[in-house]
């Protein structure tokens, strides 16, 4: 999935909008947002041999545009780094790093992208693509959006099958090693950002790997 | 047969604790060389959940061991030099501490590490630390020079044994050996 890169820029001018805090004015534009990191978490709970265990990813980009009433225009897009992934393990971490399991090197990255957001009586709903280890699953990605008091979040939690994924095949696959269930846990403590979403480069002070940066594929 | 010990011998309970541990024990130490030695995967993980199974029922049951003792009796020891006797009540000593350091430290390593911790996969068993790589690196030092230590004493125990039985030919062996025919009396063959 390299859609991430292709973004309408006709919302470039929605920008300076959002920055101010006016998105109602923006007609046809939803107002973007980006995660404050030091706030936000995008984490994972597994099981492993009975035992539920967190993990988060440290470093990711997620850019959102979004507006109860600017569906049309709204959409989620997230770019996780998944070495930056600690599950407070040093050999669970290691172990997960390997083919196996996410196969870091050849494929350093998850991708998510909702580029529809539809309104339901429980609130709204994304239509995602995930893509994990070159296999893109499409689910319903539910959310809690909160805009109170100068302070706006996304909450959410979908419980994905690792195997559909390809995530521990194999002799890995056997369930009381690992569950197959996992759920990952997403809490964004959003700011307003540009309309477009800062390629991967402009990530600042980190030493990326080589290969990370400039679009895939 | 009694499950008490007697004067003459060691009760039943008591002599399971003994050889049954023992058996566990010699099963345990070897897959935790094994364990190590396997590449990442899950048959390395099954195996470590192995390990750790036998090593939390060996812990149980150093402390049920310990309390059926409290309450029992001992056989009559045969005459030795005050040095043998004392040599082997430090042994004991050591023994039963150890039969829960052992344990306990591998518990300590595992938690440090941050792995769960399994009973043959049917309970879970709590952490006794958050993960903690410094406690990680002493526990694991502790558990494996422990159980050195523990395989040293267990030799001297059983070579103490075997001398008593095969050079002073006195009942010492006679009195933990399994059998329901083993004499009360006498000196054994």
């Amino acid at each position: 999935m390299n859609s991430v890169h292709q973004l309408p820029l006709q919302i470039l001018c929605g920008c300076a909008i959002a920055a101010a805090g006016l998105p109602s004015i923006a007609a046809a534009d939803a107002p973007t947002y980006a995660p404050v990191a030091a706030q936000s978490s995008v984490s994972f709970v597994g099981t492993q041999q009975g035992e539920k265990f967190t993990g988060v990813f440290r470093d990711y980009d997620a850019w959102i545009a979004y507006a109860p009433d600017q569906l049309a225009n709204s959409r989620i897009d997230v770019t996780i780094r998944l070495k930056s992934m600690d599950s407070k393990s040093q050999e669970r971490d290691s172990a997960l790093a390997d083919a196996d399991w996410f196969d870091f090197q050849k494929f350093p990255t998850a991708v998510f992208h909702a580029g529809v957001i539809r309104a339901t009586p429980t609130g709204p709903v994304g239509d995602a693509d995930l893509t994990i280890k070159g296999h893109t699953k499409h689910l319903a990605f539910p959310f809690t959006w909160k805009a109170e008091a100068g302070k706006t979040t996304l909450d959410a939690h979908v419980t994905l099958d690792r195997l559909e994924f390809g995530l521990g095949a194999g002799e890995w696959a056997d369930e009381s090693i690992a569950g197959k269930k996992v759920e990952v846990v997403v809490h964004l403590v959003l700011t307003p950002a540009p309309a477009v979403p800062a390629p991967a480069p402009a990530s600042p002070g980190k030493p990326a790997a080589p290969a990370a940066p400039s679009p895939k594929h | 047969m009694s499950l008490r010990s007697t004067a003459a011998r060691w009760g039943a309970v008591t002599r399971m604790f003994h050889w049954g541990m023992l058996l566990l024990f010699a099963a345990t130490v070897p897959l935790g060389l094994y364990m190590t030695s396997l590449p990442m995967g899950a048959h390395k993980l099954k195996t470590y959940a192995l390990h750790k199974s036998i090593g939390l029922t060996l812990l149980a049951l150093a402390a049920l061991r310990l309390l059926w003792r409290s309450t029992e009796r001992r056989p009559t020891p045969p005459l030795m030099p005050a040095w043998q006797a004392h040599a082997a009540s430090a042994a004991h000593v050591v023994l039963y501490a150890l039969m829960f350091a052992v344990p306990i430290t591998g518990w300590l390593f595992n938690s440090a590490a941050g792995f769960p911790l399994q009973w043959f996969g049917l309970a879970n068993l709590p952490a006794l630390t958050a993960p903690n790589p410094a406690l990680k690196h002493l526990a694991r030092g502790l558990h494996e020079n422990g159980v050195w230590i523990l395989v040293g004493v267990v030799a001297l125990h059983a070579a103490a044994a075997l001398k008593h039985h095969f050079v002073d030919r006195d009942r010492t062996l006679a009195q933990m050996l399994p059998g329901v025919n083993a004499p009360d009396s006498g000196v054994s063959p």
